[in-house]
Formats: C-alpha cells, structure tokens, sequence
C-alpha cells in the first residue's frame, strides 16, 4: 500500500512538471491575450482588442503564408522521407538501417542558424551553384530566385526538418505485420496494391506524426524566413517578435493563443483518427 | 541602430558574449583575490574591453561580471522586469534613447553627473549630448541625465564602387540602376527613417521631423517603401552583423543599407566596400550606460558603480573600445592612445584618431538622429510589418 502511494507520487512528478512549465506559462499567455495594453504597461481585463488587432491587419496575412508555406513544406518533406523510410524499413539491413539513421542526425549536431547561412551561400548569386550553373551553360546569368524567395524558404525548412520526419515513418512502417503484406501478394494482389491497401494505410499513424512534426516546426519557425526569404519574408514567429519588440505583450499573447490552437486543432485531429496505443504496440512488437 | 537588430548588433553581441563569458569567468576566478565586491554589468556585446577590467579593479578594489543581453526594448525590459534584472545588474550598456520605457517602468536611476569627473572632460557630451541638443534624447528624459553616453557613431549606407561608381546620397538605395541589388536592414528606426531623411530632402514628402514621424508620415514613408519593393527593388532585408558583411563580401547587393564596421570587416576581406558620405547627412545614434534602480544595492556598490561609469568614459576604455569595434567613444581616446604607445601601438592609435575624427565630422554634418523610441512606435512598428508582408 506504501510502496502503491510512493509510486502514485512519483509518477505525479512529471504531472506537476507539464503543469507547472507549461500549462501553466500556456494558460498565462492565453489570460494575457485579452489583457488591455495601458501605456508601456498591461492591465488584466477581458477585451477582444488584440484578436481583432490581429485580423484587421496585415499579421493575419502572415498567419495565411505561415500556415500555406508549413503545409508545402511539410508535403514536400513526406514526399521525400517516406520513401527513405520505406526504403529503411523494408530494404535494408538493421545494422545498416541504424548507420543510416544515425546519419540523418548529424546535420543536427551544427547550430541550425549556421546551417542557414551556409544555404545562403550554396545558393546566392555567386555561390557554388549558380556558378555551377553558368559554367555548365545551364543558365546565362546566375538565378535570382535561389535565394531569397518562396524556394529558399522551402529549402531551408525541408533541409531542416525532413531528416526528423523520418522517424515516425520509419517505426511506423518497420513496425508493420509482414504477415499482413505476404497475406496480400498470396491473395494476388499486385504490388502496388498491396502498397495502397496494406503498407500505407498501416503507416498512416507514423505519417500523420511526421506531418504534425514538421508542421508544427515549419509553422514556428522564424530564423530560416529571416535568413533565407528576403525582403521582409515572415512567418508567424517573426510577427510575434516584432509585437514583442514595442511591448505589445496582449497582441504577441493573441496571435501565439492563434498559434497553439491551430497546433491543438491538429493534435486532436491525431488523437481522433488514430489509435496512438496500436501504434506504439506495433513499435514494440516489431522490437520484439 | 536598430530595435531589432542594433538591439542585436546582434553579430557583435554574438562575439561579445563569447569575450563577456571569458570575462566573467576571469573574475569569477578573481573575485577571492580582493576584498571589494562585483559590478554586474549587462552589455549587447559592444562595451566588453575583451574582459581586461583590472584598471578598473585595481581603482575600485571591484570586479566586473559582464553578462551580455539582448538590445531589442523587449529583450531589454524582459532582463530587467520579469528577470529581475534591476537585482542583478548594477549597469546596463545598450543603444540609448530607451529612457522612456525604462524609466516609466521605474527601471533605471538618475545619473549624478557630478560624480563623473570624465564627464566634462568628454567634449562629445557638450557638443552633441548635452541638454539642449538633439542627441539629448538618447541620454537624458524630462531633463534629467539617465545615461551615460558610451559609443557614438552616424550611420549612412555602403557600396561597391566597383559596381556602382561614387555615390553620396540615400537616393542609391532607391536607384532602379541597382534594380534588385540593394538591401535594407529590417528595422524601422533605421532604414524607415534614413528613408524619411531622403524624402524629405528630395522634397518628395512632406515629413517635418524624421526623427519622430506622426502616423501619416510613417505611413506615407512605408507607401514608399512599398512601392520600391514592389519594383523588385531590394534583394533582402538583413537583420544580423554577419548577414550583411556577407551581402557585401558575396557581393550579392551593390548597395546596402547598413553599419560602419561592416565594412571594415568587408574591407578586411578584401572586398573594396566604401561607406557613403550622403549629402542628406547620417543617422545619429549614441550608446548609454545606465544605472539600474536597484532597492538590493549597497552605498558602497553604487558608489563602485559610478566609479565604474566614469571608467567608461575614460581614455583608455574609450580607445580600447574604438581599437574593438570601431565606433567613436570618448574625446579622451584619441589623446590617451597617442600618448601611451606601450598600450596601443601607433597603428591602433592612429585608428582611433582616425575614426574619432571621422564620427565627429559625422556629427558636425548632422542628418537624424535616431529614434528607438518614437511617439507612434506602435505606428512604426505596424507598418514596418505592412512593409514586410507586401
């Protein structure tokens, strides 16, 4: 009975931890959001002028491009990991699935504000690739839009991000039923069927676990568009800083409330259409 | 400077901070050896004499702990609010001209100047800091003296003359000549408003004070800006140190608007980079020392801390300061590097000199001088958004 209450408390620890440093910070940024500023200072209030600040003005635009630019990158990001996953999963030793893995993390290892600039010259007008470009007679003067524009962005986010998307894909897929595969080509179905009928539909929880990944990622970005996008590229991380920047703390608390629900809306997307504990039984059996 | 980046100079704070944590690390480790106390000093990275405070502590029997902070007024009342920064730090080295905030928000002290024997000395004060003076505003409020005014400099524009020949006015970052190769810096108190500064001479505008625009002429100037955007004017909008030197070294843009030691470092890199003289004149801005209001502080630390004020406003930190990072500090500089060539060697004093003389024509032409916290900063910064997402 003792040894039942210490555990209880124990394992309330990370409970009071999640509610402390962060529903707690969370519930603040929420109250704040409907506070009214006075001068330089907040006072606790119940307005709605900082929401409709928010959507009158042109930070609702970058709420659009935040989420349009974080949807691109996020689809483009599975069109490129899933196959790697795939590939991981099913075509490849485990020791060298490991190496591999081990390998899409060392990008991580260099800060991601330098591996920003790093794109800045691979990709500017008398970087190596439009040098490469131009020499090889491809193009007669250097591309502009290598760098600071939609495609850069996208470069930067994909390069940041992809590499970690892989990995719910990846436990996903590996831990699929291969009796459930070999059942469909005995069944006759062609591979690409089996493909669509079987493999994918079972990976769907790794695949929407990635999309959330990268999304959230994308959406909250702020240093790549800096970087990388040009004149006054923004996303929404950027928009909030610049609230920030003029102590407008009600207006930065309403558009990152905006933020968290649009987030919240996608987690409980996950949580409905996906049975996250078969999921992670499907990990464990295939570790088994 | 900038709100967000000069706040930032945020390459420089960058490379400050690595100096500052070896400076506190230095006098963590020499705190045993001397029986006064510590003067934690906030920095954005500019005001670290690459952590060599024994004169200091030698005078005061005190160490210096230097944490660098961000420059944003954000970041800055962040630190000393919700940080409890007013309880950490005894002064903090930032872009000046945020006395309102901080001072409204009952965040820093009163400077006493009398306690400042340098502070008469320094010519720079009387000439372009003093009451009366427009650079007032980037020390003082309500007629009091809040700061102490540790680095001076006039910011202009760059170029490559390689590419685009002499070029003295403002009007180059506007050119359709250099069509797609010209770079702002994403910050309104600085590119919104040298570009306030050539509308109106061109008499494009009717804007009557740069310096602290009403709404609709911070609109009129972002309609402007909008416009030149829209032609496909600008390559980027830059906001660190390191971004813009590479803009230059890379020459990815002919023209850009941006700070002095930038080019220095392109020109350091080979690349022939000039910083413009522009007929409309420069923006004018000052750093400041300020005491922070701290309920915690002893008689004694105060009374270290002016010491340690009026240290910043001597010749050796102003000429080791200027040899760092290339502003313009203190009229006793130039004096002291000249007649102290163990410490600085002629080269090193003749750049001090040099650059001295340099910011001080600077001043002595004029322009704008810089406002980090104008009437309608929420203005500003509305529409420096507006701007960006056009």
């Amino acid at each position: 009975m003792a040894r039942s209450i210490v555990l209880r408390a124990f394992l309330l620890l990370p409970i009071a931890f999640v509610a402390a440093f962060l529903l707690a910070p969370l519930g603040l940024t929420i109250a704040v959001s409907f506070w009214q500023r006075v001068g330089l200072s907040v006072r606790p209030a119940f307005v709605f002028i900082s929401y409709l600040t928010f959507f009158d003005s042109v930070r609702f635009a970058v709420l659009t491009r935040s989420l349009l630019v974080s949807i691109e990158a996020t689809v483009l990001s599975l069109f490129i990991s899933y196959p790697i996953a795939y590939f991981l999963a099913f075509k490849t030793r485990p020791d060298a699935t490991r190496l591999v893995l081990l390998l899409f993390t060392t990008p991580f290892l260099v800060n991601y504000v330098i591996r920003a600039f790093a794109w800045t010259y691979l990709l500017g007008r008398t970087g190596p690739v439009n040098a490469l470009l131009t020499s090889a007679g491809i193009v007669n003067r250097p591309l502009d839009w290598l760098l600071y524009s939609d495609f850069s962005v996208l470069v930067g986010l994909i390069s940041s991000y992809m590499p970690f998307m892989i990995f719910p894909m990846w436990l996903s897929l590996a831990g699929i039923d291969r009796a459930l595969i070999q059942a469909s080509w005995l069944l006759g179905a062609s591979p690409s069927r089996t493909f669509f009928s079987v493999t994918l539909p079972l990976s769907l929880p790794g695949v929407f676990a990635a999309a959330v990944f990268g999304f959230v990622s994308c959406f909250g970005e702020s240093a790549i568009p800096v970087i990388m996008g040009g004149v006054g590229y923004q996303l929404m991380g950027n928009t909030i800083t610049s609230a920030m920047d003029v102590l407008n703390y009600p207006l930065a608390a309403a558009m990152s409330t905006i933020v968290v629900l649009a987030m919240a809306v996608l987690l409980l997307g996950w949580y409905l259409v996906f049975d996250m504990r078969s999921f992670l039984g499907k990990v464990l059996n295939w570790r088994t | 400077m900038s709100t967000l980046s000069r706040p930032t100079r945020r390459d420089l704070m960058f490379l400050g901070a690595a100096s500052g944590l070896s400076a506190a690390m230095t006098t963590l480790f020499a705190t045993s050896a001397r029986a006064g106390g510590t003067i934690n000093f906030a920095d954005i990275g500019v005001g670290d004499p690459d952590g060599n405070w024994s004169r200091y502590s030698k005078a005061s029997g005190f160490n210096v702990n230097l944490v660098a902070i961000g420059n944003a007024p954000s970041a800055i009342l962040n630190t000393l609010v919700a940080g409890g920064g007013t309880a950490s730090y005894d002064v903090i080295n930032i872009v000046g001209g945020m006395q309102k905030p901080l001072v409204d928000n009952n965040l820093i002290e009163v400077v006493d100047t009398a306690q400042l024997p340098n502070w008469a000395k320094d010519k720079n004060i009387g000439e372009f800091l003093g009451k009366g003076k427009p650079g007032f505003n980037f020390i003082g409020y309500q007629d009091k003296v809040y700061g102490v005014p540790t680095v001076l400099q006039g910011d202009s524009f760059a170029y490559l003359p390689e590419k685009t020949g002499n070029l003295d006015s403002y009007a180059a970052l506007f050119d359709p000549k250099w069509k797609g190769y010209v770079a702002l810096e994403d910050n309104y108190t600085t590119a919104g408003q040298k570009t306030a500064l050539y509308l109106k001479h061109a008499k494009l505008a009717q804007i009557t004070n740069p310096d602290d625009m009403t709404a609709d002429e911070v609109k009129t100037v972002i309609n402007f800006l909008i416009d030149q955007k829209k032609k496909g004017q600008f390559r980027v909008i830059w906001s660190s140190f390191q971004q813009a030197v590479d803009l230059i070294v890379n020459r990815e843009v002919y023209v850009i608007d941006c700070w002095e030691p930038m080019v220095f470092v392109a020109k350091s890199k080979g690349v022939d980079a000039v910083y413009a003289d522009p007929k409309e004149g420069y923006l004018l801005w000052a750093m400041a020392a300020y005491l922070t209001k701290n309920p915690n502080r002893s008689l004694e630390t105060t009374k270290a801390a002016y010491q340690f004020l009026d240290f910043m406003l001597g010749g050796w930190y102003g000429a080791k300061i200027t040899v760092l990072r290339g502003y313009m500090t203190n009229t006793d500089a130039p004096i002291y590097a000249k007649e102290h060539a163990d410490e600085f060697p002629a080269g090193d004093a003749q750049k001090v000199a040099d650059i001295t003389a340099n910011v001080r024509r600077k001043f002595a032409q004029g322009g704008t001088w810089q406002n980090r916290w104008p009437t309608q900063v929420d203005v500003y910064e509305s529409e420096w958004a507006r701007f960006k997402a056009a």
